[in-house]
């Protein structure tokens, strides 16, 4: 013990020293991840040679970096113009958003930059110390399981729709059969693809994201002058808000530290993602929160949980690479192929046969947020300007931004005509007063949910009972079944104690 | 930073390579080829399909005497890119495909696609052959083929897969006529799922191309090769299935080879003539080997195959895809 | 203004068209393509059945009409929203004979001369030329994306290749 504590604190302060390394890669990894359709896993491809000629601490520092930086890049343009950048930061503006709308668009990010080192620097520590026994996680999650994980982020839809349900339930089932598009699964049968081959994989989600997110948004806000609504008073850049919005989360401190674990969780589940475990981990915010009503409408705590959870998830990922020899994500696989080139094994033996390798991993991500976190907040007072442009200027801004941010993951014109339709879709559903967080939420989550009731039901031989079958899934279904219900007895309570103090 | 990118540093490395390495004399004989050549690859940009086809077509350029440029068009298991390929780009031998023959011509099979036909194109280079093995993960209770025969008779094993139409997945239901044991294939979507499954136990085992396995390292162990063994101790010295079982099975391959429309073979004898000899030149060159292992492929695996090879290879893709259809489309 | 009803089956009818639709291409396929898609949009075409059940209700007693003020009045012409809306569409459609850079910059500038309703023209002259030319560095040159190639495309190659 006393050795690998001896070893840690050598790989740290070794990771140090990569500082020439990690602060441009902070900024690289912020613009990346602020341009829709761009990713950690296809900046490195696109840097291939870049990263090859490194040598193997070195890239180890630029891809870690580049991932943490990318994650949380990804939330600035979600707060600020509602603009989700990538699946995992599709929770983001639900709260980010209307906050920037309040003129707190600076706190806004502070919180989300708070929240994010904080949630992934602790999940990189808790990931370093209970490595093995986390990698155990995915040997329990199997596809069962995974249904009712997946069912937790898609009852946010109920929700979401609580004012109107059937409205928001037309919305969010409109979303899964969306999300329906593609082909099976199993055999491969396309479906309901209108004869476009492009949509034989599914619905590509960046197109889907920016268009009923951002598209439709750019349309609405040409109404006003600047985002930020009239009656927020006009401000010029001042610390004093940065520093609200690190307070903010602070004095939320255990929020950021249990939201943050849920994503650690779901990151280690190999093929499970940050969309998931952001969606989910709002949900768990929302539902045992004491404030349900305020989410989404600019609620810090809606923000802190996606963020943390979505970083949460950078420091599960990594979990299974080193320890079993298997990328929980893209940008996990992407690291195999850099890391393999360079002669590292991965598998069970990977810390008896290089141990500085699979700490050095964990420790960049650590020195990554430690770093992140100085470089970065300073800048949000400058970030937040972007809601005082004016919308003449902004919102073709950015409609050209999105659409071809829909274009740049897969490369064909054809999803830059798609991100169209979702923005038309968006623009119908928002002015006739339908959730398109609903149908994002069916469109994100549907095809995962049916993937793995299929994969269940192919591996039980069609027998619905499979999904009652194991231990864990049925404490996960009893778990499902309170969160579901708590809100409603909550809801009950308040109302009767509402009643009761006026008869006093 | 961003000017380094990929592309960028192969285009210079290409033009660095054609000054330096002067061009055989056969290339500008014929006054072809007198422009780069198109390279549809149908699968995602940083993929396997990818580096071997970097590898493959830094040597390569250097017989031709032209540079490659790769598009990639993924989607659809590989079908999007044939369809470029057969629907948009000129039948003029400035044009190629870059295509896994067994996976891809399996699909064909399965889909029967109206929009182009495997007469009008036909395989002439193939680069690799990478066979398909049968892998338990480290801790799986099954351990051995005996393990897993005999299991498979008291119970339907769950195999996890790539997709169901696979060639791993054919030797696998080869497996199980022979053996008598009960097969179920998963297909989880992808090399990285599929050890995945073993591993965690989602399945009881998966069938795989091997390439994939050998990355994987010792988190799997893997007990028969559907085709030749060729990495012996990358592969835990795994036997071939006709070796083990008797069987005549064609090699389950994924196997990447270039391909041509048929019009432009015919209409241009003397490029397609061209295009065949300096692919085989590429193969003498030592260079290639170099290339191949530099971008962390596996070399064994490269094995030269002409027209011929890549027709007879095909043609057994085609039948067993036909003779498997039932099952592997549920229809 | 009574509730504006047609706006808001809008969306309930395109997800009855396409819930039709897509059962009408799995009609024949395995189970393993119909299980989720049947539940799925047997829910939706049920939610969706409720609620033109209310609007009817709802226009028995008075209460809304069919009209779709909701969804399109004069203030999208004043706002400039129509006009947003077309130059977005030609944006889509001028990409191809265009080119990235160009077509960025066409649809820049006009649509932010609408939205300004013709003010300030050279300043938005410049700030979409700048824009665009960002937008060619970053998509074409540095990151070399797959995005059509146009005149200026084309031109800027040559130049940096004989520079």
């Amino acid at each position: 013990m006393g050795e690998t504590a001896s070893l840690l604190v050598e790989v740290f302060f070794h990771t140090i020293g990569f500082w020439w390394v990690i602060i441009p890669t902070i900024f690289l990894g912020l613009i990346v991840g602020g341009i829709p359709g761009f990713s950690a896993a296809n900046t490195i491809i696109i840097l291939m040679p870049l990263t090859l000629a490194m040598d193997v601490e070195t890239g180890i520092v630029f891809m870690v970096t580049l991932y943490c930086a990318a994650r949380m890049g990804a939330g600035i343009p979600a707060i600020l113009v509602n603009i989700p950048g990538t699946a995992g930061a599709a929770a983001t503006p639900l709260d980010g958003y209307p906050m920037a709308k309040a003129g707190k668009g600076q706190q806004a990010l502070s919180i989300s930059f708070v929240a994010s080192c904080i949630g992934g620097l602790l999940t990189t520590l808790i990931a370093l110390a209970t490595m093995p026994l986390l990698a155990r996680v995915g040997f329990y999650m199997h596809s069962v399981e995974m249904i009712v994980v997946m069912l937790f982020g898609i009852s946010l839809i109920a929700s979401i729709a609580a004012q109107d349900m059937v409205k928001g339930l037309i919305a969010g089932f409109l979303g899964l059969m969306i999300g329906s598009i593609g082909t099976d699964v199993v055999y491969a049968t396309p479906r309901g693809t209108m004869g476009f081959l492009e949509l034989y994989d599914g619905v590509p989600l960046i197109p889907a994201l920016v268009g009923l997110f951002a598209v439709s948004e750019a349309f609405l806000i040409i109404e006003k002058r600047v985002i930020i609504s009239e009656d927020a008073e006009p401000k010029s850049p001042n610390w004093h808000d940065t520093f609200e919005g690190v307070q903010i989360a602070l004095s939320r401190w255990w929020h950021i530290v249990w939201t943050s674990l849920i994503g650690l969780v779901i990151g280690v589940i190999p093929g499970a993602g940050a969309s998931i475990a952001s969606f989910v981990a709002y949900q768990q915010s929302r539902t045992y929160s004491k404030t349900p009503e305020k989410y989404g409408t600019g609620h810090p705590e809606g923000l802190i949980a996606p963020e943390s959870a979505n970083n949460g998830v950078t420091s599960g990922t990594l979990v299974p690479l080193l320890v079993l020899g298997i990328p929980g994500g893209a940008t996990a696989a992407i690291m195999l192929v850099v890391m393999q080139f360079h002669g590292v094994g991965f598998g069970p033996s990977l810390f008896q046969r290089q141990p500085e390798v699979g700490y050095g991993m964990f420790m960049a991500m650590a020195v990554a947020y430690l770093f992140m976190f100085f470089t970065i907040l300073p800048l949000s007072r400058y970030m937040s300007h972007v809601t005082t442009v004016p919308t003449i200027y902004l919102a073709p801004l950015i409609i050209s931004f999105t659409l071809v941010g829909g274009f740049v993951p897969r490369e064909y014109m054809f999803d830059m005509y798609l991100a169209l339709a979702f923005g038309v879709l968006g623009y119908i559903a928002r002015r006739t007063g339908y959730h398109v967080a609903a149908i994002l939420i069916g469109v994100i989550l549907g095809p995962l949910l049916e993937r793995y009731f299929l994969l269940a039901l192919k591996k039980s031989g069609g027998d619905i009972t499979v999904l009652f079958s194991s231990t864990l899934g049925n404490i996960l279904w009893i778990a499902l079944a309170i969160s579901l219900l708590l809100p409603v007895w909550f809801e009950r309570r308040r109302k009767r104690q509402a009643t009761e103090v006026p008869a006093e | 930073m961003t000017r380094l990118d990929r592309r960028a540093f192969l285009r210079t490395t290409a033009a660095a390579g054609a000054v330096t390495l002067a061009a055989p004399g056969i290339a500008r004989a014929a006054g072809y080829p007198e422009r780069n050549i198109n390279v549809i690859i149908p699968t995602r940009e940083g993929g396997g399909a990818d580096r071997n086809f970097r590898a493959f077509a830094e040597v390569w350029k250097t017989k031709l005497g032209t540079d490659f440029e790769p598009g990639f068009f993924p989607g659809a298991s590989g079908r999007v890119g044939y369809e470029v390929y057969m629907g948009k780009n000129e039948p003029d031998a400035y044009s190629l495909i870059f295509g896994n023959m067994g996976p891809e011509v399996l699909n064909w099979a399965m889909q029967a696609p109206e929009s182009f036909s495997v007469e009008d194109y036909f395989y002439f280079g193939r680069v690799d052959v990478d066979p398909g093995c049968l892998f338990v993960g480290a801790e799986s209770k099954l351990q051995t083929m005996d393990d897993i025969v005999a299991a498979g008779k008291e119970r339907v094993l769950n195999v996890g897969t790539s997709r169901m139409a696979h060639p791993a997945s054919i030797g696998l239901l080869a497996l199980g006529e022979v053996t008598g044991a009960q097969f179920n294939l998963i297909p989880l979507s992808g090399g990285k799922n599929t050890v995945a499954g073993a591993v965690t136990g989602e399945v009881d085992f998966s069938v795989l191309t091997s390439g994939t396995v050998i990355a994987a390292g010792d988190a799997v162990k893997t007990l028969l090769v559907f085709g030749e063994n060729r990495v012996g101790d990358g592969l835990d010295n795994a036997p071939s299935m006709n070796e083990v079982y008797g069987t005549d099975l064609p090699e389950m391959l994924s196997s990447r080879a270039f391909a041509i429309h048929k019009k432009a073979a015919d209409d241009y004898p003397d490029r397609f003539q061209i295009l065949q000899d300096s692919f085989k030149a590429t193969f003498e060159d030592p260079a290639l080997l170099d290339a191949y292992v530099e971008l962390g492929g596996t070399p064994e695996y490269l094995s030269y195959g002409g027209v011929e090879e890549c027709a007879a290879f095909m043609q057994a893709m085609l039948e067993l895809g036909a003779k498997y259809k039932p099952l592997l489309t549920g229809a | 203004m009574k509730r504006q009803l047609g706006g808001e089956l809008v969306i309930p009818i395109l997800a009855i068209v396409f819930t039709l639709y897509y059962f009408s291409t799995i009609w024949n396929s395995p189970w393993t393509a119909q299980v989720s898609a049947f539940m799925v949009g047997g829910i939706l075409l049920l939610v969706c059945g409720i609620f033109i059940l209310r609007c009817i209700v709802w226009l028995g007693r008075g209460e809304g009409s069919l009209g779709v003020g909701n969804l399109f009045s004069m203030d999208d012409i004043r706002t400039g929203r129509i006009g947003l809306l077309a130059t977005t569409v030609g944006f889509c459609f001028l990409i191809e004979p265009l080119g990235f850079t160009l077509a960025t910059f066409l649809f820049l500038f006009a649509s932010m001369v609408i939205l300004a309703k013709g003010r300030r023209v050279p300043f938005i002259l410049v700030l979409s030329a700048l824009i665009a030319f960002a937008g060619w560095a970053v998509f074409i040159w540095a990151f070399d994306t797959r995005f059509p190639k146009g005149w200026f495309e084309v031109t800027m190659k040559a130049l940096l290749s004989n520079g």
